[in-house]
């Protein structure tokens, strides 16, 4: 029996999603099983050619063969087969990493579940199927992100729900803009000459995306979530979630062209991006909370991705994937950073609390803060090859422009400086001298997250070669 | 077609005015009385008039409309079980059937304010594609999902009601364009998955 590719990834991922809800007991199975498939996906998206077939025993997989629901069209396109192994690889790479901070949670069934939308999402080509599918994933990820955590002293904390509630207003109220897109979309296929479909379309895709990647003056959810959420499921959202938000901004890009060609897009995304990366700058700069730090940095990053669009470039494309592949590794550092500094701080993240924090517990510290300055954007990281390349191109252009990009990151370095400082303040009396027994399997995620971290930002050009492979589509964006 | 079909057609032509009208009240009383019993119970009203109106969305299939009735009815049970978990751990006090809820004076003048809003709104901007109720209808759903994230922050089932508002407002408008099965059926999903999502946060709230 042939199935196709989209059914056999969507079915497979949904299938094991419902089998790990029954193995919430044993966390490491659910863990590794979870990665597996997660790897699996990756390795059929990159090995099997997509006019080829790969077997499973009875079943034969076609990967390029499309899946027909109702009359609409699931199919792996080559342009889709980058960013479909991003996501999952960097699911894969959080599943492992929640392996020992998240036990017996929701994260890992939820998080297959969610890769399968989200795949489903970037395999479809209409506006409003892709818009209810990332609504699904959205709803879904809001279940592990209020799970209660275990402290360093076995009290428990979480229960503050505002993130999730936040999330999911901003996620409902980007859907009705997605939705009349399409309508609009198909009026303006009867109507071609009807131009004010295509800049009511423009303005409404542009705020719904806006609102769901957290774009300024929407980005009051980023920032609860990040506080109050469980830090390995705020990681999956701000990279697999908004990931494929940005791969389907350029993948509309490609496929409607006028959207690009609007008089006011490049203007629009420079002067967002830039508000975006001053304002969380200037937050991030001035904040006590860590999750709150975490959710403002990536506005900043969030903000580096718009103005990489705004320029128009096409090396400016090019570094805006590359800024989106260096996110994950440095957002995992600093989950594993910031849930052990509130395990130790008894549920808080606040700086207060936090004091001489390096002195107990100096494996989270270490990934939190070197986490930190490669969200930053400065070495030496993958992010700061890409946020360097991207201040040189808007400085061909316009300095002031530049000046306050690079500010922005400053904004973030400072905040990360500031938590360093308190951290390694003398520990006040009284407090705990013990984070407890360290968990050697966590130590070792640390070093190899540093190392990857280390070892992405010496050698930029294997990530850079990919993304200009994820972009090479869009060449007809360039100036 | 079916003479029964034809029929409830009909009826849902006369009264979707009045059912647009009382798809507010029954919000209006949502807004206004913070016991989740009585909101309970508007909540069902309010799903019994946007069925109503989805009878007019789905003229020839009004299995669709009363599915829509039924999701609604599922997600209202499901939020007043939560809420009434959150009220045991809570130990509020329930001996009182109808709490009116906190700054009742501005509460009122907002739900006035915004339902001029509505109104005009509706008459100023057409809807395309859908009569005059039912734009009327899908104005005074935004309206009230607005309101309901805007002050009810804090209390997630109501800003889970909210979220169903805006989406039955959006499903009205979008199905009387594209009534495919498959939109239609995913709209069912993520209302479920709102009904879901809430029920969830509120519990969460309440536990230690």
């Amino acid at each position: 029996m042939t199935v196709s590719g989209p059914l056999f990834i969507i079915g497979a991922l949904l299938s094991l999603a419902a089998v790990l809800q029954l193995l919430r007991r044993w966390t490491g199975i659910m863990a590794w099983l979870a990665a597996a498939a997660a790897i699996g996906v990756v390795v059929l998206v990159a090995v099997v050619p997509l006019d080829g077939t790969v077997a499973f025993g009875e079943f034969r997989v076609s990967l390029g063969q499309p899946l027909v629901l109702l009359g609409r069209q699931l199919v792996i396109q080559q342009v889709d087969r980058l960013p479909l192994m991003f996501i999952a690889a960097t699911s894969a790479l959080l599943f492992i990493v929640a392996w020992r901070l998240l036990p017996h949670s929701n994260f890992f069934p939820a998080g297959l579940a969610v890769l399968a939308m989200l795949s489903a999402a970037l395999m479809v080509s209409q506006v409003v199927y892709a818009a209810l599918l990332i609504e699904i994933a959205a709803l879904l990820m809001i279940f592990p992100l209020h799970e209660p955590v275990t402290t360093a002293y076995g009290t428990t904390y979480g229960g503050s729900i505002k993130g999730g509630s936040q999330y999911m207003v901003y996620a409902s109220l980007a859907l009705p803009g997605l939705m009349v897109t399409q309508l609009l979309l198909e009026q303006f296929a009867i109507f071609p000459s009807d131009v004010g479909l295509l800049q009511t379309a423009t303005v409404l895709l542009g705020l719904s995306l806006a609102m769901l990647l957290g774009a300024v003056p929407f980005q009051a959810w980023l920032s609860s979530v990040a506080e109050e959420g469980a830090p390995p499921v705020v990681t999956f959202i701000f990279t697999v979630n908004l990931g494929t938000v940005w791969f389907l901004l350029l993948a509309y890009l490609q496929s409607y062209t006028w959207l690009s060609q609007q008089a006011a897009f490049a203007s629009i995304f420079t002067v967002v991006g830039l508000a975006m990366m001053v304002i969380g700058g200037m937050l991030a700069a001035s904040q006590r909370g860590l999750g709150r730090m975490v959710g403002y940095a990536t506005l900043v990053d969030n903000g580096a991705l718009f103005v990489a669009l705004g320029s128009r470039q096409f090396a400016g494309l090019s570094l805006s994937i590359v800024i989106l592949m260096a996110r994950p590794v440095a957002l995992a550092l600093m989950t594993v950073g910031l849930d052990g500094l509130r395990r130790y701080g008894n549920g808080s993240d606040d700086l207060r609390n936090l004091r001489g924090a390096a002195w107990v517990a100096p494996w989270r510290t270490l990934a939190f803060v070197i986490g930190g300055v490669a969200l930053a954007g400065f070495p030496i990281s993958l992010s700061f090859y890409a946020r360097w390349g991207l201040y040189r191109l808007l400085a061909q252009v316009n300095l002031i422009q530049a000046v306050l990009g690079l500010l922005g990151s400053a904004g973030v370095m400072m905040g990360v400086v500031n938590a360093a400082r308190a951290f390694t303040a003398p520990l006040p009396e009284g407090a705990a001298r013990q984070e407890g027994a360290l968990d050697r399997v966590v130590l070792l995620f640390v070093v190899i997250l540093i190392g990857a971290t280390l070892g992405m930002g010496l050698f930029p050009q294997v990530a850079s070669r990919v993304a200009l492979q994820m972009v090479e589509g869009l060449r007809f964006f360039a100036n | 077609m079916n003479p029964i079909v034809g029929w409830l057609d009909r009826l849902s032509d006369l009264i979707s005015l009045p059912a647009a009208w009382g798809i507010f009240a029954a919000g209006a009383v949502i807004y206004l009385i913070d016991a989740w019993r009585i909101r309970f119970f508007a909540l069902i009203v309010q799903y019994i008039f946007i069925g109503v109106l989805f009878a007019r969305v789905f003229d020839t299939r009004p299995e669709m409309a009363l599915m829509k009735v039924l999701v609604g009815w599922l997600i209202s049970g499901s939020l007043l079980v939560s809420a009434g978990v959150r009220r045991r751990a809570s130990a509020r006090d329930s001996t009182k059937l109808v709490r009116w809820a906190a700054n009742l004076p501005f509460r009122i003048l907002v739900l006035v304010t915004v339902t001029v809003v509505a109104r005009l709104a509706a008459q100023r901007f057409t809807l395309p594609f859908v009569s005059a109720d039912l734009g009327l209808a899908c104005f005074l759903l935004v309206v009230l999902a607005v309101l309901f994230f805007g002050t009810e922050e804090t209390d997630p089932g109501v800003v889970g009601v909210g979220v169903l508002n805006l989406l039955v407002a959006l499903e009205i408008f979008y199905l009387a364009q594209d009534p495919g099965l498959l939109v239609s059926g995913l709209m069912v999903v993520v209302s479920l998955l709102v009904g879901l999502v809430s029920s969830y946060l509120i519990v969460s709230e309440a536990s230690p």
